[in-house]
């Protein structure tokens, strides 16, 4: 008679054999082997038998009042929106342009207006920086996502495997792309190179699967740390930002 | 009619809070449980709770709705529980306790072998002492995995996935957990071959 070694055993203790009857028959006929299948039993019902405190029925609540403080709001929206909006907005920075662009060849001949104020004079011609509001206000906002999720990578385990947010960044890549080569297009070289550096990382990430390990996590965490790439995003970002509010300079060529 | 959790995620992600509080009320129990196996210790399980659902609400858009929720959240649990240990050093503090538990010492303190029967016993301090020891000689992965199977009933695929396994590698790191539980709880609880 061939005995059931201990592997099976502990698979028949926890049901997850593959012929449980035909354990159950040997059991019932060796005496061997139901000692030690007794022994096993008794070892994990003492185990089992260690007891946990028990939380009382107001604990969710207790749990969900520490923890409601420290959730930021949610600005997700759906993906197709998020690029849908991203897209439209352009566009309209896009017509919003040629509209000017038409307009002062049209007002070519025509004496520029100047007006007097407290702080000098100031040119009313402001296409640029009409179109730099516009796409500064949507770079401000994607600045801010990617910063979020540099910052998880950044302070995530590099001992450990990390489950990728893979669709966000991907979201990400797509928003950057259209970012930089609107940056690029308007001269906007500070802009445009942030989003150059920032580009490859978010691309690693959506392409990276479920996980990345953590040779990689490591890896990306030291190309962060090397570009300083976080600091830039959060400097840039506040900038910007903050920017969306004030006056823009008719000669600034800056986001 | 009962919200899912796929719903209530569903909901969440697009920022209503009361969805996500509605999570929290239905899995911050058992996760006390699991962080509480984990860790063996009150406040630490408070803590890996709160840290478990913090890492759950960033991470929302990470989760794959083919996936059950309630693993997802347990993976987690998990991992934070095992940050916790590694940040405090105290599985190594542990395994340095352990070895007042092996050898002559213990054999020393084996308690009556039949009499009465140890699954019938209230476990008395000195008992709950013996588990927590042989609970701290499991590597991090065979703690998890036993913690899995033998308290909540996950099924051995289920665990696979929460570790980043082959099923058949989980079903062996089960294994390696309780022939260690068994080396070190065997003396307390050997059957007299008189009464099988």
């Amino acid at each position: 008679m061939q005995h059931l070694n201990e592997e099976q055993l502990v698979a028949h203790y926890y049901h997850d054999d593959e012929a449980p009857a035909v354990a159950e028959s040997h059991l019932a006929a060796c005496t061997e082997c139901r000692l030690q299948y007794e022994t096993i039993r008794r070892v994990l019902t003492l185990v089992g038998d260690a007891p946990v405190p028990e939380r009382d029925e107001h604990y969710a609540e207790q749990v969900w009042t520490r923890l409601r403080w420290k959730l930021g709001a949610r600005k997700r929206r759906a993906k197709w929106t998020s690029l849908i909006a991203a897209a439209a907005v352009l566009a309209v920075a896009f017509f919003a342009g040629q509209w000017w662009h038409a307009r002062n060849l049209r007002n070519n001949n025509i004496p520029q207006i100047a007006t007097t104020s407290t702080h000098g004079i100031q040119n009313v011609s402001a296409t640029q920086p009409q179109q730099d509001r516009v796409l500064l206000v949507v770079v401000s906002d994607h600045l801010e996502s990617s910063e979020r999720m540099l910052a998880e990578v950044a302070n995530a385990n590099p001992h450990e495997q990390y489950d990728v947010p893979a669709d966000r960044a991907a979201d990400l890549v797509a928003s950057n792309r259209m970012y930089r080569q609107s940056a690029a297009n308007r001269g906007d070289q500070r802009i445009a190179t942030l989003l150059s550096d920032l580009e490859p990382i978010l691309t690693e990430l959506a392409h990276a699967g479920k996980t990345l390990s953590p040779e990689e996590v490591a890896s990306i965490q030291k190309r962060i740390e090397s570009k300083q790439l976080l600091f830039k995003v959060r400097i840039v970002s506040a900038q910007t930002g903050s920017g969306g509010d004030k006056p823009v300079p008719a000669h600034s060529n800056s986001l | 009619m009962e919200v899912t959790d796929l719903a209530a995620l569903s909901r969440a992600r697009e920022g209503d809070p009361d969805a996500f509080r509605l999570l929290v009320e239905r899995h911050s129990r058992v996760i006390f449980r699991v962080a509480y196996r984990m860790t063996g210790n009150e406040h630490d399980a408070d803590d890996v709770v709160q840290e478990t659902f913090l890492r759950a609400y960033k991470q929302l858009d990470a989760f794959e709705e083919r996936a059950n929720f309630s693993t997802w959240l347990h993976r987690i649990a998990v991992n934070c529980s095992l940050d916790l240990l590694r940040a405090r050093g105290r599985h190594d503090k542990h395994r340095a306790d352990l070895t007042s538990f092996d050898g002559d010492e213990e054999r020393e303190r084996e308690l009556p072998s039949s009499d009465p029967q140890p699954d019938r016993l209230v476990l008395s301090a000195e008992l709950q002492q013996h588990v927590a020891a042989a609970m701290n000689k499991l590597s991090g992965n065979e703690r998890t995995a036993f913690i899995l199977r033998h308290f909540e009933g996950m099924p051995v695929e289920e665990i696979g996935k929460t570790l980043g396994i082959q099923v058949n590698a989980a079903k062996h790191t089960i294994f390696r957990a309780v022939r260690k539980l068994r080396d070190a709880l065997e003396p307390l609880v050997r059957p007299n071959p008189c009464s099988t």
